[in-house]
């Protein structure tokens, strides 16, 4: 594996951190139990909110009576929509569908007027403990007007649905219509060997970190300002957002991210309970504390959409033409980000094949379910299953195998970077090369002779195959997802390293992979770097946690910054060393001459820097101080003449394959084996690369076979703990084989590409299409995800 | 106060009492109320595993028992893992060495599982392994290194008798 060195290459290559596997920073606190997340948070004096939630998916709210509630002497504070109205204006939205030419509405602290789904929050109540605040909700007395709902998304789309939102704008409940349309899809048909149509339901399901989310609001009533422990993956963003709601100024909020046990999407800004918390917080002068609930967590779901399909191609395996209009259910308007992601589903049509006409639309859609919330993959996700299945349906019949018409479509290694239908400039790759290799992994070629083999006993099992492209590390113009980032390096005059970043680790490791960049610039040791993430009053300006962006952003800022120090460190050291600069190497702490024994300890150049600033160091200005911001190259916001916009700088990729065996009478789906093929550029640290793709892909084998987040026909939530919304466990799932391309990213200072989303999709892609092979021999096709018995005996006897 | 009752336990070889709500969980008493927060809590319904302690010498989920029922018992908690020396215990190295974890929020429970498995059974294969951290949900390692670090851990245990 080749990775770009950030120094000289005077360095061994044993000494280097990049590239290594190094442990992650301070693993030994979270061994011990001493690391601190957000629950685990005592400050002085801290009452406890918890929140009513509607129990209609929708209803107009004719009053709400908070007096018995008032009443109880263990009522501290309580609150309907009307009088938090008082004290906070809407929450801005995080990705505003208003921005693309989409629909907008107020979304408040707590519901007024109406409420659009079942958990929304209708009151809220401050007690000593949280177990009083919970036990004080029922003296909350709420008449509400019950209305007609709607829960899918087509149905809400029919003339004389239930219409969610009366507010100006609203003649129906189409958020946004989105299309991607390149070349002509009609005519590509009409000169086709072959149409095919078909349907693809790819179902709702979340994130789930085990730790959900958790606020400590606090206050201050002499400094007139917030500081606000939040367990998010954002809090420079979550400020602006804040700022604007609670009508103070963003100095007024500092937000101080603790450990986060898992984001994965959930936990970026617009949650009406970020605002609630520091509304309370602000009426009692108190830290107000507010801990999320699984069944509350379980509210938020994300991906609901409709594949409706049609493509065109030719009796060699050549796709000429993609029509895909689909729907994205996105449940009721939140301020949250969980609806771009529909907007992401469709840009990512077609993934990484070149097909000269596409005809792509999505149609987001709000219906009585719950908002939908960032989720892991964030949209790109589901093209990458819709497209697996296309493949494999044009493989099946052509005749031609499904591994061939993958080759025959996908974008050649020597046509990068290749700017797709959508308008993306996908970086680099070897999608030809990835799929070799990722075949191997499970002996595909192997396969088919064991696949007859059971078949003969009566056993089926299947091969499926997924390609994954993964756009990373965006910015979104016109919103506070941004592309870059900024890292601070400072080395004090003990030559200690502090690293200071605006990207946030939700638990990955960045701040590991990010340090070993600062280590290997300026020769020091790792274990003697602290970093430091989440706090807004001491962190440069950054956007936090999101599209795999942490290396590519921050990693690269600190690199810079640290560059920096190194030129300072560098003119004094040859300055004291009374040799050339050129000559000097970085490493274990030590600067040296080359090819002799003359060496200086980089404290004591620190020290000297520090101490000596009219003398030895006059040369160079003081402090060894350095703030650096890295913009990726490649991202464009400056339409095309086709008006497309390019959003992403890197592309990874993956090939991800999967053998399953499926039980034709109980429908049980057990992955047998999983591996994948993974391309993310350089990597700096290995290790946590492939932790995010293990912990991805799983997410991914759940996707598949058993997430679901089920709602009953009173729009309640059926799957509403985990008892019912069921997360892959040990001992159902296989290794997860990871094997590695490195294709360095041309558009990146350090040639890497994002990771972290990738997996989740393409582990789901592979499995749905073993699940397909399988059941191949019967006739039977699944059309949805999850393969959870439900289905695949659905599947089964439709065919029969 | 008249509503309260009186408990005695041992965490981590200390000695503690208080008077509790005899309604309070016994991972609220061990986070709360005695203040170790290393235990943590996932779901409250005994279905992830975040809350593991050793009671008595059994590993159970804190959540599904009331710290009444835990008067007088022996407690060990995710801080009671490590040797008194300050090192760490050899599966706690191993999780490190292994990235083990990432958010390290499942880890009480990752970490009681694993300890008793090679406990019960010095040389586990993978199966057995998997099995024994089933009652535990990680959102972040997909398990693998869980795996991985467990099957280390035993492997130096071992070579060190
Ligand atoms: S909190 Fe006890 S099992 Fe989840
Ligand atoms: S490491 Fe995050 S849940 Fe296991």
């Amino acid at each position: 594996m080749s990775v770009a060195s950030p120094y000289p290459k005077a360095v061994p290559e044993a000494n280097r951190y990049i590239g290594q596997r190094s442990r992650k920073l301070k693993g030994d606190q979270f061994l011990t139990g001493k690391t601190e997340y957000v629950n685990d948070l005592e400050l002085l004096g801290t009452v406890h909110m918890s929140v009513l939630r509607s129990p209609h998916p929708h209803a107009r709210i004719r009053n709400v009576d908070l007096s018995r509630v008032r009443q109880d002497p263990r009522c501290i504070s309580a609150l309907d929509g009307e009088e938090a109205k008082q004290h906070a204006d809407p929450i801005p939205h995080f990705i505003s569908a208003a921005v693309f030419g989409g629909k907008y509405n107020d979304v408040r602290v707590i519901a007024t007027g109406k409420v659009t789904y079942r958990g929304q929050i209708v009151a809220a109540v401050v007690a000593p403990s949280r177990g009083d605040a919970d036990a004080l909700l029922d003296l909350i007395d709420v008449d509400y007007e019950v209305l007609p709902f709607v829960l899918d998304g087509d149905e809400a789309l029919e003339p004389g649905a239930p219409l969610l939102y009366d507010t100006e704008g609203w003649e129906d409940n189409v958020v946004i219509r989105i299309p991607f349309v390149e070349g002509d899809f009609d005519a590509a048909a009409a000169g086709a060997d072959h149409t095919l149509e078909d349907t693809f339901y790819h179902h709702r399901y979340s994130t789930q970190p085990i730790e959900t989310r958790g606020y400590i609001a606090s206050w201050d009533p002499r400094a007139e300002a917030y500081t606000l422990h939040f367990a998010t993956q954002n809090p420079h963003p979550l400020r602006w957002v804040l700022s604007a709601a609670l009508r103070v100024s963003e100095a007024q909020i500092r937000i101080i991210a603790p450990t986060i046990g898992g984001g994965f999407g959930l936990k970026m800004p617009g949650h009406p309970e970020e605002g609630l918390t520091c509304v309370f917080s602000r009426i009692l002068g108190k830290p107000v504390k507010w801990i999320e609930e699984r069944d509350e967590a379980l509210l938020l779901g994300a991906r609901e959409h409709f594949h409706r399909f049609k493509v065109a191609f030719n009796a060699d395996g050549k796709i000429v033409g993609l029509r895909n209009h689909f729907t994205a259910n996105v449940g009721s308007i939140s301020a949250c980000p969980g609806w771009g992601m529909a907007f992401l589903a469709g840009l990512s049509f077609p993934t990484g094949y070149k097909i000269p006409a596409t005809d792509v639309v999505v149609t987001a859609v709000t219906t009585n379910k719950a908002p939908w919330q960032a989720a892991r993959g964030y949209g790109k996700e589901g093209p990458q299953i819709v497209m697996e299945r296309i493949i494999d349906l044009v493989a099946e019949a052509t005749g031609i195998d499904p591994a061939e018409v993958r080759r025959r479509n996908f974008i050649n290694k020597d046509e990068f970077p290749y700017k797709t239908n959508s308008g993306l400039n996908i970086d680099s790759g070897d999608y030809h090369q990835a799929l070799e290799t990722a075949l191997k992994l499970l002996d595909y070629d192997g396969f088919k002779a064991k696949q007859a083999a059971a078949l003969a006993e009566g056993r089926h099992i299947g091969f499926g195959i997924a390609f994954e492209l993964t756009p990373e590390s965006a910015d979104i113009p016109g919103t506070i997802v941004g592309g870059y980032d900024t890292s601070t390096v400072k080395m004090d005059p003990s030559g200690k390293v502090t690293l200071l970043t605006g990207v946030t680790t939700p638990g990955s490791g960045n701040d590991g992979g990010i340090a070993q960049i600062v280590a290997d610039t300026l020769g020091v040791d790792l274990d003697g770097i602290t970093v430091i993430q989440g706090d807004t009053d001491i962190c440069p300006y950054g956007f936090g946690n999101y599209s795999g962006r942490s290396m590519v952003s921050g990693g690269n800022a600190a690199l810079l910054a640290a560059r920096d120090i190194r030129v300072k460190l560098s003119k004094v050291a040859a300055f004291m060393l009374e040799a050339a600069e050129d000559d000097l190497v970085f490493d274990q702490g030590k600067i040296s001459v080359a090819g002799t024994d003359k060496a200086v300890a980089i404290k004591d150049v620190a020290n000297v820097i520090y101490t000596l600033a009219f003398a030895t160091a006059h040369m160079v200005e003081p402090p060894l101080e350095a703030t650096r911001v890295y913009k990726p190259d490649n991202i464009v916001h400056f339409p095309d003449e086709k008006g497309r916009i390019q959003p992403y700088p890197t592309y990874s990729n993956a090939v991800h394959v999967a053998i399953v065996e499926v039980d034709t009478e109980t429908g049980k789906v057990d992955l047998q084996r999983f591996g994948v093929l993974h391309d993310c550029g350089n990597m700096i640290n290995p290790m946590f690369v492939e932790g995010q793709m293990h912990g991805a892909a799983v997410m991914g084998f759940g996707a598949a076979l058993s997430e679901e987040c089920k709602y009953n026909a009173d729009g309640s939530l059926a799957a509403d703990r985990f008892k019912t919304y069921m997360m892959q466990r040990a001992n159902e799932i296989p290794m997860v084989e990871v094997e590695h391309q490195v294709t360095p990213s041309p558009f990146t200072l350090l040639g890497v590409k994002g990771a972290g989303e990738a997996g989740v999709g393409g582990a789901a892609g592979a499995i749905i299409n073993a699940v397909n092979d399988a059941i191949r021999p019967t006739g039977a096709r699944l059309r949805r995800t999850p393969a959870s018995p439900i289905h695949v005996l659905a599947a089964l006897k439709e065919a029969q | 106060m008249s509503d309260t009752i009186h408990i005695e336990l041992t965490i981590n070889g200390a000695a503690k009492s208080a008077d509790i709500d005899p309604r309070l969980l016994l991972v609220e008493a061990i986070r709360d109320t005695f203040g170790y927060k290393g235990t943590h809590i996932g779901c409250l319904t005994g279905d992830c595993g975040a809350c593991t302690i050793e009671l008595n010498g059994e590993i159970e989920k804190s959540c599904l028992v009331l710290a009444a029922s835990a008067d007088g018992g022996e407690i060990r908690t995710i801080e009671g893992i490590a040797p008194d020396d300050g090192g760490l215990h050899p599966v706690q190295q191993a999780f490190w060495d292994e990235y083990g974890f990432q958010c390290g929020y499942c880890l009480p429970g990752m970490l009681f599982a694993a300890l008793d498995l090679i406990e019960s059974n010095p040389t586990p294969d993978e199966a057995q392994i998997r099995h024994a951290i089933s009652g535990n949900y990680c959102r972040c390692t997909g398990y693998n290194n869980i795996v991985t670090s467990i099957q280390t851990a035993a492997q130096r245990m071992a070579a060190a008798k």
